[in-house]
């Protein structure tokens, strides 16, 4: 296990950890490889060679968000454990969600821990560490099987309460409004590991028409508001967190700031020439967006705000990570958590930039109609979001960023172990590019787990993506 | 028996002719593809119906996938892929096709249906099913059905006849419970193989006649000798469904010597534990009689614990010695129940045989498969 401190020393002082916040933090760290067991050769491969070449670090900004990733990864095998001893409530959650309801709890009970371990765990440790293998496989060893294509964070969920990385919380709430194996896992896990706790399951039935728009369904509204009510009052019972109409204007407020300050960034980088940073940190950054960061944006704001600076200065002196007139690709989820893939892309002249998931739609950003009723508030921001939509609705949104960030070009795939939000993507593939002319590619694979899909095996398929848009590009 | 089994199948064949020639005459059809949605209120408004659940076929699984994920289970994506190979007369001619939305790979097939322009109405059945309200979301789509139904019949339900329908289906039921009966019995008359057919047909022949039928399957049953060996292992065979077309694995399980005596299955099988209760509003009694009363559907919410508790049950009924589980290959929530259920299986000492399909029935599959059915058989057999 990971023993050598001047090595993790070296590693928090790229991710911005200076001085006496440094000289706090790293016990704590250390504390945390050796419950996740990341060993000194894990962080050595890190520092030197992984982040460095799949990550934009010369930018500060970036460095900071790796920081705050820390940050949240220590809270949830370090912070949790001890939010437990205290008899403070300990809440998980599965993604995707609408953060705001978890930013509510949060903010009516600010002891409290909140976060998404098996995102939090594959993310940070396949994005900066490419480890996240070991924990895949024993889950697979253990009975979640390979062959039936099951999703790597629920796979991660079950390796990590089985290696007892993580502490098992009053409650998860388990949002399965996309993902039916999602809150199922909560059940695998308790009948294999034996560990109990209680798992309260928020659902609705994937039943819209195609030429429906969700988030206009009164009734829609009203169950989904129901089931989230429901959902609220059996937390509250066993931790006693207690949400409010004050917990929800300060979660809506800090969201809609965030929210505001990423949409400035995508559309500083979609609109610039050269690109200045890839779209794996563009899409990292929408992170808080997705799942409830423990530290809520306190660490991410800031790390945003830096980067926002760093990147109008990369513009104004027209440097970019690939030449003036390249293509740009924009994808349905750029998948950060393989970051080699943004990198081959720009090996190969192209800039992915931004994900038609985490980019705000026009409805996302305006007003809600329900602005101070709780639960409908919860209800209507879930189904504005895209991956809370029919697939015609969600083809909506996608033809408006489509038209606003104008790519060359648009990736799908990588979502090939999801029954909801990879099966469709073919058809939202043929529907958009009918309806915008921007061509679109699709590549199977896997967007959080490479054990499959090495560097090698999708060069090819890059290789002839980007050939095929320099070509497009040259003809226009 | 064999000849009544021979005569339903012409008649469950011929009910396609019957109502390509009905769409002619002007009859309006509605095509379901589950045992979540009542056919039997959708005739009392005036409609032919027909289940969509064929299945065992690899080719129309493949025709799916320029326009669909890898991954998703051979069932439904049959759904889509005998019509789009055109192998599925009445899809195209159906006025309607109603899907009851149990989880995302129906989900997405449904999608994948509108988008070729299948016009399609969705019954929404959340998973989280002791969530407050959510059996009445289950009734309320139920109802929404039934309104766009009337829409395309022009023709308001008729209450009466749509209990007399009920009505039937639940002699229908009372009969196969009888015949499962018979099958708790040292050696059985019936096999799997044969119980199948009678649920499939049982969706697709005219009421009346299955119930003829049964009754007389029933008679001939009653004191028969049992058909299988003497020492042959009595098995309780568990999946999501065996569809219409996909019965090479209990024939093969029936040729090697193991009588699969106890079924169960989530789809393309009747709904035998609790019949529709006749007095009162059919539609809300339907709704808890699938969702209520009847075991919930694997992906269903907390639910694995339950359904072993039925199947132990089973298992003591039918004097059960081993477990066939019989998986649809990428189908993800099955596939984690039978992690948990081979596990306390194990704690109570039963064999259980995992048998994944992906509908591939070549001979190049059938012979490792045969093999380990084989294996398996004369395991149990062994450990009697």
């Amino acid at each position: 296990m990971s023993k050598c401190v001047e090595l993790n020393k070296k590693l928090l002082e790229l991710a911005e950890f200076h001085g006496e916040e440094l000289d706090a933090f790293l016990p704590r760290w250390m504390e945390a490889t050796e419950i996740i067991g990341l060993s000194d050769e894990n962080v050595e491969f890190a520092i030197n060679e992984f982040i460095p070449t799949n990550w934009d670090i010369k930018f500060k900004g970036l460095r900071m968000m790796i920081g705050a990733f820390l940050r949240e990864i220590v809270d949830l095998v370090v912070g949790a454990r001890e939010k437990k001893k205290e008899g403070k409530p300990v809440v998980y959650g599965i993604i995707p969600c609408v953060p705001l309801s978890y930013y509510t709890m949060k903010s009516a009970r600010p002891d409290m821990y909140v976060g998404f371990p098996d995102f939090l765990l594959v993310n940070t440790i396949n994005s900066f560490f490419h480890n996240a293998a070991p924990y895949i496989n024993y889950a697979e060893e253990i009975g979640f099987t390979y062959g039936c294509r099951h999703c790597p964070l629920n796979k991660m969920r079950v390796s990590a309460f089985a290696k007892k990385i993580l502490v098992a919380p009053n409650v998860i709430w388990s949002w399965g409004m996309n993902c039916d194996e999602g809150p199922k896992t909560d059940e695998f896990i308790q009948c294999l590991v034996g560990e109990e706790w209680t798992a309260v399951v928020s659902r609705i039935a994937h039943d819209t028409k195609i030429d429906e728009t969700d988030y206009e369904d009164e009734e829609r509204i009203k169950y989904l508001s129901g089931v989230f009510k429901d959902g609220i009052r059996q937390i509250h019972e066993l931790t006693g967190i207690e949400i409010n109409e004050t917990a929800l204007k300060d979660a809506q407020a800090k969201n809609l700031k965030y929210s505001f300050k990423y949409g400035q960034l995508v559309s500083l980088v979609c609109k610039a020439d050269p690109v200045p940073i890839g779209g794996n940190a563009l899409t990292q950054f929408a992170m808080p967006m997705v799942t409830a960061f423990n530290n809520g944006y306190t660490y991410m704001e800031p790390a945003i705000d830096v980067l926002l600076q760093e990147i109008r200065a990369e513009i104004k002196a027209g440097n970019g990570v690939t030449p003036k007139g390249a293509p740009k690709l924009g994808s349905y989820f750029v998948p950060f958590c393989i970051p080699w893939v943004d990198r081959l892309f720009r090996e190969n002249g192209v800039a992915t930039t931004f994900s038609e998931t985490m980019t705000p739609s026009k409805s996302q950003m305006s007003p809600h109609k329900y602005a101070t009723d709780i639960y409908s508030s919860f209800a209507e921001e879930w189904l504005r979001f895209p991956m809370g939509q029919n697939m015609g609705c969600e083809v909506e949104s996608m033809v408006e960023k489509v038209n606003a960030n104008q790519p060359d070009g648009m990736l799908m795939g990588f979502f090939d172990f999801d029954r909801w939000l990879g099966a469709h993507q073919k058809m939202c593939a043929d529907l958009v590019e009918k309806k915008t002319g921007v061509p679109h590619f699709y590549m199977e694979s896997d967007f959080w787990d490479d054990r499959d899909y090495s560097e090698e095996a999708l060069r090819t398929r890059i290789e002839s993506i980007s050939q095929l848009l320099y070509m497009k590009k040259e003809m226009k | 028996m064999r000849e009544i089994m021979k005569e339903l199948d012409a008649l469950s064949r011929g009910r396609v002719k019957e109502l390509i020639q009905a769409k002619k005459d002007g009859a309006k059809i509605i095509e379901y593809n589950g045992t979540y949605i009542p056919e039997e209120i959708i005739r009392a408004a005036g409609a032919q119906t027909y289940l969509a659940l064929r299945g065992g076929e690899p080719e129309p699984t493949d025709a799916v996938l320029d326009y669909m994920l890898r991954f998703m289970n051979p069932l439904a994506r049959s759904l889509a892929g005998f019509m789009q190979l055109g192998l599925d007369p009445i899809m195209p001619i159906s006025d309607l096709l109603v899907t009851q939305q149990t989880d995302n790979h129906i989900g997405r097939i449904t999608e994948l249906l509108e988008f070729k322009g299948i016009k399609v109405n969705k019954v929404g059945i959340p998973a989280d099913w002791k969530t407050d309200g959510a059996d009445a979301y289950y009734e309320r789509s139920l109802r929404e059905m039934i309104a766009e139904v009337e829409e395309i019949t022009g023709k308001k339900v008729d209450w009466d006849e749509a209990k007399a329908n009920f009505e039937k289906s639940n002699q229908i039921n009372e009969w196969l419970r009888k015949i499962n009966d018979l099958r708790k019995k040292d050696n059985p008359p019936i096999g799997l193989d044969d119980v199948i057919h009678l649920h499939h047909y049982s969706f697709i022949v005219d009421p009346d006649v299955m119930l003829e039928k049964l009754e007389a399957i029933y008679g001939k049953l009653a004191d028969a000798e049992g058909i299988f060996d003497a020492n042959a292992p009595r098995l309780l065979f568990i999946g999501r469904a065996v569809a219409i077309g996909d019965y090479t694995v209990p024939r093969i399980f029936e040729q090697s010597g193991g009588a699969i005596v106890a079924e169960y299955f989530d789809e393309g099988y009747r709904v035998l534990q609790k019949d529709v209760d006749m007095e009162g509003d059919l539609v809300h009694n339907f709704a808890k009689n699938r969702y209520v009363d009847t075991l919930p559907l694997s992906v269903m919410q907390p639910g694995w614990k339950e359904r072993y508790a039925y199947f132990k049950q089973m298992i003591e009924d039918y004097r059960i010695e081993g477990v066939v589980w019989y998986q649809l290959c990428f189908d993800e929530i099955y596939d984690m129940e039978c992690t948990c259920l081979a596990k306390w299986l194990e704690e109570s000492k039963v064999p259980m045989l995992k048998l994944e399909s992906s509908y591939e029935y070549s001979r190049e599959s059938t012979g490792p498969l045969t093999t380990r059915i084989e294996s398996f058989v004369e395991s149990v057999k062994e450990g009697k």
